[in-house]
Parts: C-alpha cells; sequence; structure tokens
C-alpha cells in the first residue's frame, strides 16, 4: 500500500464516522408508543403527531402498544436507544398510577419532557331518555335512597375515571355497583340497553355517542371542560368538591423521551412540538375531538405533575372507601 | 341492507383493496391447490402482513385468501385425488373420475364457477342476515354475550373432527392460554411469570402461526417425499363452464344455501356442509347412479356448499362476533387486532367498515370466477412444485411475520412453543381449531361472566331469567347432554 492510498483510506475511514455525528436529527421516521388500544384517543395522539413531524420533516407514527395498564408501553420505549427516534406518549397511568401502585419501577422523574399535549376532562353521564335523572342532585338523592341499587361503569377499575367518579360518590357519601369495562364503548352499549344506570364517560366517547347520552356533571373545576360536553354544568355548581382540582381529575399526557437523550435533540424535539401545538388547525382539531391542548411547557413538568402525583393518592383513597362500602352492603 | 354496501363502497373500492382482492385470490388459489396446506394456513401466513395495512384492504386480503382457498382445494382433489383441503373432500368423489374421463378442465371449470356463485349467493345472503342478527344482537347484555361464547365454544369442540372430548379438551387449552395476561377488571398480572411479554398474554398471531403452519411443517417433513412431482394431465384454458354450470343452476342455488345455513351455525365448517348438500344432491338428480362415477352435479354441490360456507361463518363472526369455524376465528382476532370489534357495534358505529369487508367478500367471489379459469394452467405447474421448496418457503414467512409484528425475539419462542405443541396435538389426533376459538372466546366469556355476577342481585339466576341468555344455556345443555351420551353409550357396549 503507497502512502497516498493510505491517507485515502485513513480520510474515508474519518468521513465514514464523523457522517453519523454531522447528520442533522432526525434523518428518519420516529415512533411514538401509545399506551392504549387504537381509538379516539388515539386519534388525538395522531394529531400532534403528524403535524410534530411535519414540522421535522419526518413521519411520527403514533404505535399502539397496550396492555398492563400502560406500562408495556413504557417498557417497549424503555427498551429503544436514548436517540430520540422513540417518544413516550406519557399517560398519566403509566407515568404515575402505575407506579404509585408498584406496578412499576421508575418515578415521573426518570424521563425528560417535552411539551404537555392535550387533557379531557370526565363527566357523569345517564341514558338520554332517563327520566328518573335531571340533573345530579336526582341521581344523589337517589342513591342515598337506595344506596348500591344503580350500577355504574367508568371503563377499567383503578383509572383515573374511576378515581373521580369514585371521589364524587364518597364526597356525597353514596354508593353504587361498580361494574368494570375494559372497552368503555361497550359499556355505552350496556347503558343504552338499560344494564347500566350511569356512567363515567369521555369526550370521546361523549361525542361519538351524544345522542344516546345526557351529561349530569363535568367532574372537574375547570371551565374548559364544560364546553368539551356541550356545556353541561360543572360538579361544583351542585356544591360538590370531589376533592381533585385543575389537572388531576384529567386524563393527560405529557410527551417524553428517555433521560440519556442527547440535550442537541431533546432540544429539536421539543422546538418540532411547541411549535406543532401553537398551530391553530392542530389547536381546533384537539378541541373539536373533546381534547383540550394543554401547553405547559417543559420546566413546568416537576412543578404540574408532581402536584397531580399528589392528588391522585387521594383518588386512590376514594375507591378504596368505595370497595369497603360495596363489600359492606 | 343496500345502505351498508353504499357505505363501505368508498372505502372499500381503492386501488389498494382491489389489487389485494386479487393478490389473495391468486394467494389463495395455489396454497388451496397444495396438498396439506389451506386457507387457514393462507390467513395465518398473511396475518402479520395485514397489520401493516390500513383495515379495510387488509381484510379485503385476508378475505380473499379465504374464499381463493377454499376453492383452490378442489383443484387437487380433482387431478390427483388428494383433496387440497378438507373442504374438497367430497369433491373428489366426483371430480377425480371426471377427470379420468378425460374432462379435469371441465371438472375443474364447473368447481371454480360452482364456488364463486355458491359465494356469491352466499355473500347475498350475508348482507341480508348479518345486520338483522346484529340488530337484533342489540338486546344482547353480558349475560346473554357469556351464554352464546359459551355456546359457541361447545360447538366448535363438539362438531369438530376427532372425538367431542379431544375438542372439548382443546377448547378449554385455549381458554387456559387466554387467562395469561392482565386482568381486566382488577389489573393483576396472571401467569406473566414476571416477564413483561407476556402482560397481554402471548401473541394471537404467533400462536396461530405456531399451532397451524408451524406444526404442519413438522408433519410434513416427517412424511418425507421431498422431491416428489405428480403426473398431471395438460391443462388449457376453457371456458365451456361457463355453459355447463347453467344446466345446474338449481343446484348451485340449493348447495350454497344449504353451506351458508351450516356455516352459519358455530363449529359445523364447509366439510360438514359438502358432504350434505352432496347427499341433498344425489337424492334429488335424475340420474343418481351417475354419482360417484363423474356426475358434474356432485362437483357443483359440494363446490358450491363450500364457499357458501365461508359466506355462512362470516355472519356470526361479523354480527356477534362468534367465529363460525377457525378461519372466520383467526379474522375475527384479525379484526379485533386492526381496531374494530365485531358485533352489533361494528353495524352501528363502522357501518362503512361492515359494508367495505361484505364488498370485499362479494369482489373476491367475482375475481375468483375470472382468475380461477384463466389460471387453470398454473396451478399444474404449481402442484408439481416438490416439497422441498415448499416447506423452507412456509418456514421463512412464518418466522419473518411474526418477527416483524412487534420485532420481538420472544414472540418467535412463542411460534416455536406452539409450533411444538401442534404437532404433539396433531400426532394424538386432537383438533386444534378450537384452541384457537378458546383464546378469542376466553375474555367474551369471562369478562362478561363476570360482568354479569356483579350486575345481578341474585347470583347466577341472572343467566336464567332473562329469556334470551336461558335459551342459549338451554340449547348448550342438550348439547351436551347429547355429546355425553354419544360418548359413553358405544363404551358401554364394548
Amino acid at each position: 500500500m503507497t502512502l497516498t492510498s493510505r491517507l485515502v483510506a485513513a480520510a474515508l475511514g474519518l468521513a465514514a464516522l464523523a457522517g453519523p455525528a454531522l447528520a442533522e436529527f432526525p434523518e428518519r421516521n420516529i415512533e411514538s408508543i401509545y399506551p392504549w388500544a387504537p381509538g379516539a384517543t388515539m386519534a388525538a395522539s395522531q394529531v400532534i403527531a403528524d403535524a410534530m413531524g411535519e414540522e421535522l420533516g419526518v413521519n411520527i407514527s403514533v404505535v399502539s402498544t397496550p396492555g398492563a395498564g400502560g406500562v408495556k408501553a413504557f417498557e417497549t420505549a424503555l427498551s429503544r436507544d436514548a436517540d430520540g427516534y422513540t417518544l413516550f406518549d406519557g399517560y398519566v397511568a403509566p407515568l404515575v398510577i402505575q407506579p404509585m401502585k408498584g406496578n412499576a419501577d421508575w418515578t415521573y422523574q426518570d424521563f425528560t419532557p417535552l411539551w404537555s399535549a392535550t387533557s379531557n376532562s370526565f363527566a357523569i353521564a345517564v341514558r338520554a331518555d332517563d327520566d328518573r335523572f335531571d340533573d345530579l342532585s336526582d341521581l344523589i338523592a337517589y342513591m342515598k335512597e337506595n344506596p348500591g341499587d344503580l350500577r355504574y361503569s367508568p371503563g377499567v377499575a383503578g383509572g383515573i375515571p374511576h378515581m373521580v367518579g369514585a371521589a364524587t360518590l364518597m364526597a356525597t357519601d353514596t354508593v353504587a355497583q361498580l361494574v368494570p369495562y375494559p372497552e368503555i364503548d361497550v359499556a355505552v352499549r350496556d347503558m343504552r340497553g338499560g344494564i347500566l344506570d350511569f356512567m363515567v364517560t369521555n369526550p370521546g366517547v361523549y361525542n361519538v355517542n351524544k345522542a344516546d347520552m345526557k351529561v349530569l356533571a363535568v367532574l372537574s373545576d375547570m371551565e374548559d371542560a364544560s364546553t368539551t360536553y356541550g356545556g353541561a354544568p360543572l360538579v361544583g355548581a351542585f356544591d360538590i368538591d370531589i376533592g381533585m382540582a385543575n389537572l388531576s381529575p384529567s386524563g393527560w399526557n405529557w410527551w417524553l423521551v428517555r433521560k440519556d437523550t442527547p440535550e442537541d435533540v431533546v432540544t429539536t424535539l421539543r422546538n418540532a412540538m411547541e411549535a406543532a401545538l401553537k398551530r391553530d388547525d392542530v389547536h381546533q382539531r384537539l378541541l373539536d375531538m373533546g381534547y383540550v391542548p394543554t401547553g405547559f411547557s417543559p420546566d413546568q413538568y416537576e412543578e404540574i405533575v408532581g402536584a397531580v402525583a399528589g392528588e391522585l393518592e387521594h383518588g386512590q383513597k376514594a375507591i378504596e372507601w368505595e370497595t369497603e362500602k360495596l363489600n359492606g352492603l | 341492507m343496500f345502505d351498508l354496501l353504499i357505505e363501505g363502497a368508498p372505502l372499500y373500492f381503492s386501488p389498494a383493496s382491489v389489487l389485494l382482492t386479487v393478490l389473495g385470490i391468486i394467494g389463495g388459489l395455489v396454497i388451496g391447490v397444495l396438498p396439506g396446506l389451506g386457507p387457514l394456513m393462507g390467513i395465518v401466513l398473511l396475518l402479520p402482513v395485514a397489520f401493516h395495512l390500513d383495515p379495510i384492504p387488509a381484510m379485503a386480503m385476508l378475505i380473499a385468501v379465504y374464499v381463493g382457498g377454499s376453492a383452490g382445494g378442489s383443484i387437487s382433489a380433482i387431478l390427483l385425488r388428494i383433496p387440497g383441503t378438507p373442504l374438497a373432500a367430497a369433491t373428489l368423489f366426483d371430480g377425480y373420475p371426471l377427470a379420468q374421463k378425460g374432462r379435469s378442465q371441465d371438472a375443474i371449470g364447473l368447481s371454480i364457477t360452482a364456488s364463486s356463485l355458491g359465494g356469491l349467493v352466499a355473500g347475498i345472503v350475508l348482507i341480508f342476515f348479518s345486520p338483522v342478527l346484529a340488530d337484533f344482537a342489540l338486546n344482547f347484555a353480558p349475560p346473554e354475550y357469556a351464554a352464546m361464547a359459551l355456546l359457541g365454544l361447545l360447538t366448535i369442540a363438539v362438531v369438530s373432527e376427532g372425538s367431542a372430548i379431544k375438542g372439548m379438551l382443546a377448547g378449554g387449552l385455549g381458554l387456559a392460554v387466554a387467562t395469561v395476561g392482565t386482568d381486566e377488571f382488577t389489573q393483576a398480572y396472571r401467569y406473566t411469570f414476571g416477564t413483561i411479554n407476556l402482560t397481554s398474554g402471548p401473541n394471537l398471531v404467533a400462536v396461530v402461526v405456531g399451532l397451524f403452519a408451524l406444526s404442519e411443517l413438522f408433519v410434513q417433513i416427517e412424511g418425507g417425499n421431498f422431491r416428489d412431482r405428480p403426473q398431471i394431465q395438460k391443462l388449457r384454458i376453457s371456458f365451456r363452464a361457463f355453459r355447463l354450470i347453467v344446466n345446474h343452476r338449481w343446484n348451485v342455488v340449493r348447495s350454497a344455501l344449504l353451506g351458508t345455513g351450516l356455516g352459519a351455525i358455530p363449529g359445523a365448517g364447509g366439510d360438514v356442509s359438502a358432504f350434505v348438500s352432496y347427499a341433498v344432491a344425489k337424492r334429488l338428480a335424475s340420474e343418481a347412479e351417475a354419482y360417484g362415477e363423474g356426475a358434474e352435479g356432485g362437483v357443483v354441490a359440494t363446490e358450491a356448499a363450500n364457499n357458501g360456507t365461508c359466506g355462512g361463518a362470516l355472519i356470526p363472526t361479523l354480527s356477534l362476533g362468534i367465529p363460525g369455524d377457525a378461519s372466520t376465528a383467526v379474522l375475527l382476532g384479525a379484526l379485533f387486532l386492526l381496531g374494530f370489534f365485531p358485533g352489533p357495534e361494528l353495524f352501528q358505529y363502522h357501518a362503512d367498515v361492515a359494508g367495505g369487508i361484505f364488498l370485499a367478500y362479494l369482489a373476491s367471489n367475482v375475481v375468483l370466477i375470472v382468475l380461477g379459469i384463466v389460471l387453470v394452467p398454473f396451478f399444474g405447474t404449481v402442484l408439481k412444485v416438490p416439497k422441498a421448496w415448499l416447506l423452507p418457503l412456509v418456514l421463512l414467512l412464518s418466522t419473518l411475520g411474526t418477527y416483524a409484528l412487534q420485532n420481538s425475539v420472544f414472540d418467535l419462542w412463542v411460534m416455536l412453543a406452539f409450533g411444538g405443541i401442534g404437532y404433539v396435538l396433531r400426532k394424538a389426533n386432537y383438533p386444534l381449531a378450537p384452541i384457537i376459538i378458546g383464546m378469542i372466546l376466553g375474555p367474551v366469556l369471562e369478562n362478561n361472566f363476570r360482568r354479569a355476577l356483579l350486575l345481578s342481585r341474585d347470583g347466577p339466576m341472572i343467566f336464567l331469567e332473562r329469556p334470551i341468555s336461558a335459551t342459549i344455556l338451554a340449547i348448550a345443555a342438550v348439547m351436551l347432554v347429547y355429546v355425553t351420551i354419544t360418548t359413553v353409550r358405544p363404551r358401554k357396549r364394548s
């Protein structure tokens, strides 16, 4: 080998080494690991992913990885490299609730936040033609007179809808038979069929089934929440304090990456997500679907998520209270 | 009923769906022609591919394979006296003698046209009855769903080939596998052995591929004869069958309706309906003695019936979520995983998807009649492919497809394990289909049973107080008594 060819080889080798470092992130498609089965909520994540992908010039696909109350999705994302090509669609269940229950060994502090995405409040709804209950007070009065007679479903047991439902029952010292449904759509069918008396619904399900349900109260203290349910009254209007405020009685997600992701990559992702969320068309599409863009910045993560974690303990206690009541019937 | 088709039209009539229907029919015919494979194998091998497609093109492809595969089995029955699939077992009674008389082209043409027309008749019944049944099922609540799932499990176990006891044991194994994962009521882990891979149970596709494709592979390898090439008469394209089939029009309609009716009963399946409609056609024929010696009517009856069964089996699958046979069980699983829950809700909220699936089924049968005739010479060539080429291809497709599902090596282990289980069970003459039905109906049964008990104020009485669930359970009880009597009695005699 001549000296020239050695030099050429060395130069080529250096160029090859330098290549990946010089290339601009992102150079290929990104995956966002979504913790639930496909449905209305996933469509909301897809809206953000599409807009963010447009900002970055690559495609962001939302990958549904349901299982174990969201833990499976987090485990999947954690098993990938910390290179920014895998995002966590950080729903409150895998981020806060599962670790709280001891089902996962991370805390919210183990991730690097991008921006917060959306929140959605929950509401108590009855059959559209159910003339027993005109408003929430009727429902509560009925439950006081006939404890445990009514049947209700918050969808999955132990989730946030269940927490806020149980917190409402605890605040009013009433009890109804809990019937869990892994698929909330099926609960709507059974409520329509008269098997269930009321349910704790989310805006996505409400939007699809508007004609079949009447919303008695929105379980939130945020005025915005009422508009996602066609202007239904907030639970506070009935002088009920469910003991959970702001974001904590809602479902919400905060997009995250692995803690050890390079700083420049994090900055690129944050900027793209911020730009996507500030677009009017994105904002409006999310609202139309019943999901309120929250728009919290990465430096508000600690303050907001930390507070919610504390307040969810209250929801957990409400579920324990409810279980005891039901066992005592 | 036409609303559904109109709503589904924009979804179905996309280049992707139509192209995949055509490819699905070709693939289905090929896999049906090859002895030992069959529509189920075709669906199983393409399942992993389906998840990378949009729902309607994906379902169009799988349904086309189902239709093509059910029809393709008759070709090897006619030419080689080996039914490509159990569905075509009755076709060789008259198909093979016809071929021996030098009329193999007519026999194949008749079987393809009869299949296709039978499928179209079934399609019309499907489109008419599914929404009606789904509408009725709107009155179903947890007790009814639990009872229906129990009945579906029982029938498939009882009617499947082999003994009813073995069928039930296989169904029980499926139920047991279905318990692995997360308890949907309490979020507790069950039999996950501390691994995150099992928190949503073993992957259904990996199980299906292992159970059916891999175990079949083991059996074929054991059979040897890797380089055999059968002798086949030269085949040409002939359109004479279009003229011949007209003479058998009533036979087609009758057999297709019989097939559809039997197919709609969970568990009955195409082989049963083919034999039944063969017997009926023979009894009604003017020259009954010609049956078995190469009667055209025999081929027409069996083929119209077994493709009719495909349409029939889709009726309970789509409208109740209770699969009619193993192939529809896998189709049902596919629809689940693509994000749609078969049942009344499918018709109510996703009428376009239901309509798209109906159109896919109808289109498959139309494509079948064209391609089935045009590709006849090609099938002769396919039959000559030796196992030495075929089996590695099946292994490659199974492995790649399963891995590509979620890039998980664990899924490959699941596939391999169930391949072993499937092989042992085949050797011991256990039917495999009930395992899949058990896995799919297990959660339906469990969740609705528990939910019904929570709803009840009176323990299990809720199942008897509601007329529909009581009726379904009564049918299940009668079936159980019948099986017990027929299984116990012969033993006493011996």
